[in-house]
């Protein structure tokens, strides 16, 4: 065990504002569900569900537009007072279950914000636009309309300026720098990450909300310029079910949550005239089988994915301090296109550590498991993405309900991803030798650490297939409500309007019928971004 | 080889698979009769036995650490008791399964725990029962290995005072506004 402690050159965090508790005293309407009456029934143009990256998006947009918005959230409102880089707190009030977030078998783990703001708070600030090769596929897959790269260019670029999106100017961190110093050895392309932040610290702690306000998360970019507006915030309110007569939404039903984020026993009433569901995915499909919403070809919740991530780590000589810096600034797409149909192909990134997470992620228990996380210092991770939904054998999970209400994703890791956590494993481990490693080790419980690339090529070879047995994470949880006009497989129109219902519209990473093959934030900002525009053009004609 | 090994598979399974159908029934028989222990909101008394149990060989060297057996026990059990709180019903109840069949002896015994009770188990039994289940055949046992190992490293090398097990020298200070 260490016996002294290390004191690394980190700043003090001192003299920030926090603009949510500003702008709350300068006349916001802001509101914690528990504080409204039982039964309480209020009324608005749009009601907004979900205030994540489609959410915080569609308010700024129709509230801009001159529409009264009212936006619902299911999670707390925290922000940058709140925010203490402290994992406990973070996983507790801002992830979905706790961080603890599973698929039906547990052999998935998935992470999801939960809380004003939605998984923007809690995001690595990686910032990509949709793939040319995933708008294409879209189209001639599921005849998306309207959104070849060229449509799509101008949403891009209006978001990226709205969020301050540009490449990392600051030299990576040593755990991303494993990762471009070991392409370059290996002539393997990589490139530096386009971030949406204003002013960075390069302290690290995106995931646990950050604590600056650079990070230009919906929390402090659209919610508050919607809350000027004239919009209205209600938090801890969950929308139960939609009210649905015939081919409308007639209004929602919420249930407050308490403190300790359980029913409260309140319930309130949401009526307008326009539905935007905005609750990201998993969350929204259960939505919809809450409500039994029309699906004739019992399409709602499948084609759930999930990016399926599988996880390297690898020693070194010297501090990595994984923990510190921004916690994504150089990707590899090497991997990822070689073919658009075939292969699974995957990004490769890396993934902050701090000591949680990273005991998680380590797994297994035990002397091993100890002397691995008490190495921590020197130990980097890589990731790599897999880029589901293009291949007949990969067509995501489905979204369940259990007898509660709430949602099970019930999502299988077959021998078409196997495939690619194997190839991915062996990229990983040749990358982090190239960059120097002493060590390599897949997050296999079968894996040991390896002292060569020779040694890990044969014990990667040799990893068997056993779920549960390996970690397989998502950050990213696309679709389940499928964007598209073949009916067969789509319950969204290109423009965001469920098929089913004539004012009802969503507006967040369900619609995605495939995975994006990039970490999806700017694409559901640039989509969303044009369907808002769109339905405020409809709504408010100029 | 391949008959006996097979054969042994499939009665593992049964009674395996048997142990557990019969604490899912329990669990929706007794459901809410069961109590939480005091002071928590989830886990009962003996809930938190078997988990601060399992804690020291789980974490190893760096348990209890500087917070001591009797801190290190409470803080480990509250902390998980929190975490187990706030998931959502699918993942919730299959650990109330796992937790009621660990929680009777006759059922942990067909799991592969044959203890009179959890206080008493050394730690070289409960090494030999989370081998068992980590390298288990039966996806359950491998589900309920994984579950508990990430639920209890999460909640340890998460409080502050363990940093030092890992070497990471913590946050940045925050000086609020
Ligand atoms: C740890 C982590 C790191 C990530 N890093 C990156 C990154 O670097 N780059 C990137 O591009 N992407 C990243 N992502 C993913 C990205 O942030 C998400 O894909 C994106 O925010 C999803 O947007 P959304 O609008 O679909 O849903 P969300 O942003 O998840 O918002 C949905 C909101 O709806 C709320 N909600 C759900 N159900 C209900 C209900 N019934 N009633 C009321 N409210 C409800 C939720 O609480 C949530 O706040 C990361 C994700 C995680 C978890
Ligand atoms: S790295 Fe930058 S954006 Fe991330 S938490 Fe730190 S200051 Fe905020």
């Amino acid at each position: 065990m260490k016996t002294t402690e290390r004191k690394p050159d980190i700043p003090v965090v001192a003299g920030i504002q926090d603009p949510m508790v500003n702008g709350i005293a300068n006349g916001w309407q802001v509101q914690e569900a528990t504080e409204l009456n039982d039964g309480s029934v209020l009324e608005a143009d749009v009601v907004i569900i979900g205030t994540g990256a489609g959410g915080g998006t569609s308010a700024e947009i129709l509230s801009a537009a001159g529409l009264k918005v009212l936006m619902l959230e299911e999670g707390p409102l925290k922000s940058s007072n709140d925010f203490n880089m402290d994992e406990r707190e973070a996983y507790r009030d801002l992830y979905q279950e706790s961080a603890g977030r599973m698929s039906k078998d547990g052999a998935m783990s998935i992470l999801q914000g939960r809380c004003v703001g939605g998984t923007t708070v809690i995001n690595w600030t990686s910032s990509f636009r949709t793939p040319k090769q995933t708008l294409d596929f879209w189209a001639r897959e599921f005849n998306v309309q309207g959104l070849s790269q060229e449509e799509m260019a101008p949403w891009f670029e209006r978001m990226e300026q709205r969020l301050n999106i540009s490449d990392w100017q600051v030299p990576a961190n040593e755990n991303n720098a494993v990762l471009s110093r070991g392409c370059t050895k290996l002539g393997y392309d990589w490139k530096v990450i386009p971030r949406n932040v204003a002013g960075c610290w390069n302290l690290g702690y995106c995931g646990t909300g950050c604590p600056t306000n650079a990070k230009q998360s919906m929390l402090v970019t659209t919610i508050p310029s919607a809350l000027e507006q004239q919009s209205q915030l209600i938090y801890s309110a969950r929308a139960e079910r939609l009210i649905i007569e015939g081919n409308k939404v007639l209004g929602v039903d919420v249930t407050a949550l308490d403190a300790r984020y359980q029913p409260s026993g309140k319930r309130l009433i949401v009526k307008a005239p326009h539905v935007i569901m905005a609750c990201g995915g998993i969350n929204g499909p259960a939505l919809l089988k809450r409500s039994n919403a029309p699906d004739p070809n019992n399409r709602v919740g499948k084609r759930t994915f999930l990016h399926p991530v599988a996880f390297n780590f690898a020693r070194f000589d010297h501090t990595v301090d994984p923990y510190y810096g921004a916690p994504q600034s150089i990707y590899s797409d090497h991997f990822q296109w070689q073919s658009v149909a075939g292969a699974v192909g995957y990004k490769l990134e890396v993934p902050p550590l701090q000591p949680g997470l990273a005991s998680v992620l380590l797994l297994g228990h035990g002397s091993d498991h100890f002397n691995d996380i008490a190495q921590l210092p020197n130990t980097h991770s890589m990731i790599a993405l897999l880029r589901d939904g293009f291949h007949a054998q990969s067509q995501g999970g489905n979204v369940e309900l259990a007898s509660d209400g709430s949602p099970i994703l019930d999502y299988q890791i077959n021998d078409y991803l196997w495939d690619g956590f194997k190839r991915a494993f062996l990229t990983m481990a040749e990358i982090e030798f190239a960059a120097g490693a002493k060590a390599v080790r897949a997050s296999h419980l079968d894996s040991r650490w390896a002292s060569s690339w020779q040694q890990a090529q044969n014990d990667i070879q040799q990893l068997e297939f056993r779920s549960n047995a390996f970690t397989a994470g998502s950050a990213h949880v696309m679709g389940g409500l499928a964007m598209g006009e073949d009916l067969s497989q789509c319950v969204v129109d290109s423009n965001g309007k469920y098929h089913y219902l004539d004012n009802l519209y969503v507006f967040d990473g369900s619609v995605f019928p495939t995975s994006i093959g990039a970490n999806p934030q700017l694409s559901i900002y640039g989509l969303v971004a044009r369907q808002a525009t769109l339905l405020a053009q409809k709504l408010k004609p100029a | 080889m391949l008959t006996t090994s097979r054969r042994g598979f499939m009665q593992l399974s049964g009674g395996a698979a048997a142990a557990l159908t019969l604490g899912s029934s329990l669990a929706l028989m007794s459901g809410c009769s069961r109590e939480p222990a005091d002071g928590l909101k989830f886990l009962s008394t003996d809930d938190a036995d078997f988990l601060a149990t399992l804690a020291p060989v789980i974490m190893a060297g760096s348990y209890p650490g500087q917070l001591g057996p009797e801190q290190a026990r409470t803080r480990q059990v509250a902390a998980l008791d929190r975490l187990i709180g706030t998931l959502q019903e699918h993942a919730q109840s299959q650990l109330k399964q796992l937790l009621l069949v660990m929680s009777s002896a006759p059922l942990r015994a067909a799991m592969g725990a044959p203890f009179a009770n959890w206080r008493e188990a050394s730690p070289e039994q409960v090494e030999a029962f989370l081998l068992s289940w980590r390298d288990s055949s039966l996806q359950l046992k491998r589900m309920g290995y994984a579950s508990l190992c990430k639920l209890q490293t999460m909640c340890w090398y998460a409080m502050p005072e363990n940093y030092i097990a890992t070497g990471y020298p913590g946050p940045p200070q925050k000086i609020p506004a």
